[in-house]
């Protein structure tokens, strides 16, 4: 049966907006509901969504693992990515995704294209035609992340859309590895595709194969594979559901997608009711812009009102010459990996979830920056949004059915080193470590700790690749790839622990590598409820060593762990503190460089922990005695570890008296407090103190 | 009426105060910030994580540029909740209820 052609004509029609890296976050509601649309869902029979919503969770796994297996980089391997599939105007139904990001993102150049191609002579959208996109100002995160989409045709009708995204590690920018600490604006991120058609009639055109590799030829080889692979989990996808068209009917499928996010918007609606009315702040902050080590703000406040939620990120820091900035439909995403993770965990993925928020993001901040702003590193600076996200739901929540879901924070500080350059093969390879990304610490909650080495916040489902795997690809070797000692938030439950390794350029004569990440001076991963924030990162490295003579002489003395390294240095050569976020330089075979996990946030005052618990903490050599001693008044035997409670009990009595002492009335407090100021080269960027308000102009050329 | 709103903090909807979860002390009006009504602290990170090394990075977080804000019930001496922030910069109010919507728990339920 063939759709009535206006009422087709209404079902594709996208809202109109004006295209803006600023605006394109509109584009995350879901377009009103079209008569065609509605009858499709009315027209479905008992059981139909039940039993095909499982059977589209099924299409989207089966087109997640081909796309898996059909590409190389680590990322795609550690599961970084989404395979979605959207109504023919671009709302998300559905998705199988290793990282909700893209969830909220990747729907934007859909409906990009069904707004401005769709009916245009000069591109049309056409059964068998390829798109790919990589570029923020259209929807995207950064532009190391490229998606590829494709429209299903089923009868000569336009009746979906589907995408499969993941990271390339390599963009063409002024350093290798896609996020160019030192990228000034825009100009300085290399390969920024706006939505275009990459091929026709299910063939991908050489020519702009050809035009890719060129833009990213430190390492054409992972683009030349995964474009592929992209589009191989996409076709997987749309064959499916053209299948299910011929088997079941156009208006099926339309029933089906559109049920999924009227169904999700309910239910997300329905969650948000039950919990308390009120407005909810939290401010976090960072000690970096990439090349420059300085603070900048996040500042939330969230207004819930029966079952609609308002983002308010006024406060957030001015906008800066660095590539720690974006837009806000990329601050929406680093919100929802959060939500769609835990408050909405259990309904489909899709924008229906999205439609009770509203987003006040203001112009010239980090979250909404001049279009032509370096962003390069948007996901580092949303540890800002990941944080305070969380703190407002931990805050919402708690007096609901819904406290198991409260947590300290999930640790917010992504740490990825890069290496790049030819490896042991000879093959160039510009790669993050994967491993350390995915082994961040959890939260705490209510009644557990929090996971240790979990994952990774932005990709609830990633994982940590192989390590012998990536040894062999990549140009370093391990010292030591361990759980961290004190690196998770401690508490009455104390936060997941992150994990620390020593990578050694190893078998290759050089390469050039850098490392990402936050947090040396100030902390971003907060506890909840007098839970205490994560660790501080340290960046360390060691250059011009002994480690080839010190392997070949079989010395026992190699560190198996950071601090030893930091303080027993067996290790000869010249050895470099500085803020772990490390801009790319060049190394020699030998030289280490130390990465950081963070932990995860605290729950609830350390001196209610069971010191059971606490000891057990020293045994995992989860904790150091030093912690134990400190923070939780535990008093136990160092030699067996058993603990004196009546001691614990004196001794804790002890501790909330000092804080008694310590602790100074609201005024008294004040008038110190309001005397101190952070050290000048901390404002750089913070533009006026307190408020925030930009104070200097910005050079970006 | 009396409502667990965190780990450690209650609120009365009727009397319109805050209170210590544990102890019952009182923390303030309800519409206004609790945390003023706590016993404040600014601690120095290495009171809280140590330093291994005098170095750059010391495996601490740095006191020029952040204070561990601790508020303590004045009753019982409770940590009932911790803010990073920059030395002098302004306490977040971090939960402002709808008091009157408390009273009516399903008000605003589709
Ligand atoms: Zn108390």
């Amino acid at each position: 049966m063939t759709a009535n052609p206006l009422d087709l004509e209404e079902h594709l029609q996208v809202t109109p907006i004006t295209i803006s890296p600023s605006t394109m976050i509109e584009w995350t509601r879901p377009e009103p509901l079209s008569a065609l649309a509605r009858r499709c869902i009315e027209s479905l029979q008992p059981g139909d969504y039940e039993i095909y919503d499982e059977k589209l969770r099924n299409f989207l796994e089966e087109a997640r693992e081909v796309f898996v297996r059909s590409g190389v980089t680590g990322m795609l391997r550690a599961g970084d990515l989404i395979v979605a599939v959207y109504t023919a105007n671009g709302d998300l139904a559905n998705a199988s995704a290793g990282t909700y990001l893209h969830c909220v993102t990747a729907m934007l150049p859909v409906k990009f294209v069904m707004s401005k191609y769709y009916g245009n002579p000069t591109v049309g959208v056409q059964d068998g035609d390829i798109f790919y996109a990589n570029e923020a100002r259209y929807g995207g995160i950064h532009n190391p992340d490229q998606m590829a989409f494709m429209p299903v045709f089923h009868g000569g009708e336009l009746i979906a859309w589907v995408a499969a995204l993941t990271h390339n590690p390599e963009t063409g920018a002024i350093e290798p590895g896609g996020m160019p600490v030192t990228a000034r604006s825009r100009h300085d991120e290399g390969m920024k595709l706006t939505p275009i058609k990459i091929g026709e009639n299910f063939r991908i055109r050489d020519d702009m194969l050809d035009m890719m590799e060129n833009f990213t030829s430190r390492a054409a080889r992972m683009q030349a594979i995964d474009v592929r692979a992209r589009i191989t989990g996409c076709d997987r996808l749309r064959r499916r559901i053209s299948e299910l068209a011929a088997d079941r009917g156009n208006d099926f499928v339309r029933g089906l997608l559109a049920k999924l996010i009227v169904e999700a918007e309910q239910a997300t609606r329905r969650r948000i009711s039950r919990w308390k009315d009120g407005v909810y702040r939290s401010t976090a902050f960072m000690d970096t812009i990439g090349p420059t080590s300085c603070l900048v703000r996040g500042s939330l406040a969230a207004t819930k009102h029966g079952s609609d939620i308002t983002f308010d990120f006024t406060g957030t820091s001015p906008e800066n010459d660095g590539p720690y900035n974006c837009f806000p439909h990329i601050t929406a995403a680093h919100a929802a990996v959060t939500m769609y993770a835990f408050q909405f965990h259990d309904l489909p993925v899709s924008n229906g979830a999205l439609a009770p928020f509203t987003w006040i993001v203001p112009e010239g901040t980090v979250f909404n920056a001049d279009p032509d702003a370096a962003i390069s590193s948007s996901p580092m600076i949303n540890s800002l949004t990941v944080s305070v996200v969380q703190q407002v739901f931990a805050r919402m929540m708690f007096s609901s059915e819904d406290r198991p879901q409260v947590t300290g924070n999930i640790c917010c500080q992504p740490c990825s080193p890069l290496v790049a350059g030819p490896n042991q093969h000879g093959v160039p390879v510009a790669e993050l470590d994967n491993a350390l990304l995915n082994t961040d610490g959890h939260g705490a909650r209510q009644d557990r700790d929090g996971v240790d080495a979990y994952g990774f916040a932005y990709g609830h489902a990633t994982r940590a690749p192989d390590t012998e795997d990536s040894e062999l690809e990549q140009q370093f070797l391990r010292l030591y790839f361990r759980l961290r000692a004190d690196s998770g938030g401690v508490g009455t439950f104390r936060g997941g622990t992150g994990t620390e390794a020593a990578l050694v350029l190893w078998n290759v004569p050089f390469a050039a590598w850098a490392v990402y990440a936050t947090s040396s001076y100030v902390p971003i991963t907060l506890g909840v409820f007098g839970g205490y924030p994560a660790a501080s990162a340290p960046g360390i490295s060691v250059r011009n060593t002994d480690l080839s003579q010190k392997f070949r002489r079989g010395d026992a003395d190699i560190p198996r762990d950071t601090i030893e390294l930091a303080t027993q240095r067996a290790i000869q050569g010249e050895y470099h503190f500085e803020h772990t976020n490390r801009p790319t330089r060049a190394g020699i075979e030998g030289d280490v460089i130390v990465a950081t996990t963070g932990g995860g946030g605290g729950y609830g005052d350390p001196l209610a922990r069971d010191p059971e618990l606490v000891v057990q903490d020293i045994r995992d050599e989860a904790i150091s005695e030093w912690t134990a001693r400190t923070l939780h008044g535990v008093v136990y035997d160092p030699a067996t570890l058993l603990v004196d409670h009546d001691a614990t009990k004196a001794e804790r009595a002890k501790a909330r008296k000092e804080r008694l002492s310590r602790g100074k009335p609201w005024a008294e407090f004040q008038a110190e407090w309001s005397t101190l100021r952070p050290a000048e080269h901390a404002l750089t960027y913070f533009g006026s103190w307190p408020e925030g308000v930009a104070n200097h102009p910005l050079e970006r050329t | 009426m009396k409502m667990q709103i965190t780990e450690n903090l209650d609120v009365d909807v009727d009397a319109r105060v805050w209170s210590c979860h544990h102890c019952g002390a009182a923390l303030g009006a309800a519409e206004a910030n609790y945390k003023e009504s706590c016993l404040v602290a600014a601690r120095d990170p290495e009171e809280i994580w140590q330093p291994h090394v005098r170095e750059e990075v010391t495996f601490s977080y740095h006191r020029d540029w952040c204070r561990i804000v601790e508020f303590y019930c004045p009753g019982c001496g409770w940590l009932i909740e911790v803010e990073v922030l920059p030395p002098g910069h302004p306490i977040t109010h971090d939960i402002e209820l709808d008091l009157d919507g408390l009273r009516e728990p399903q008000k605003g339920a589709h």
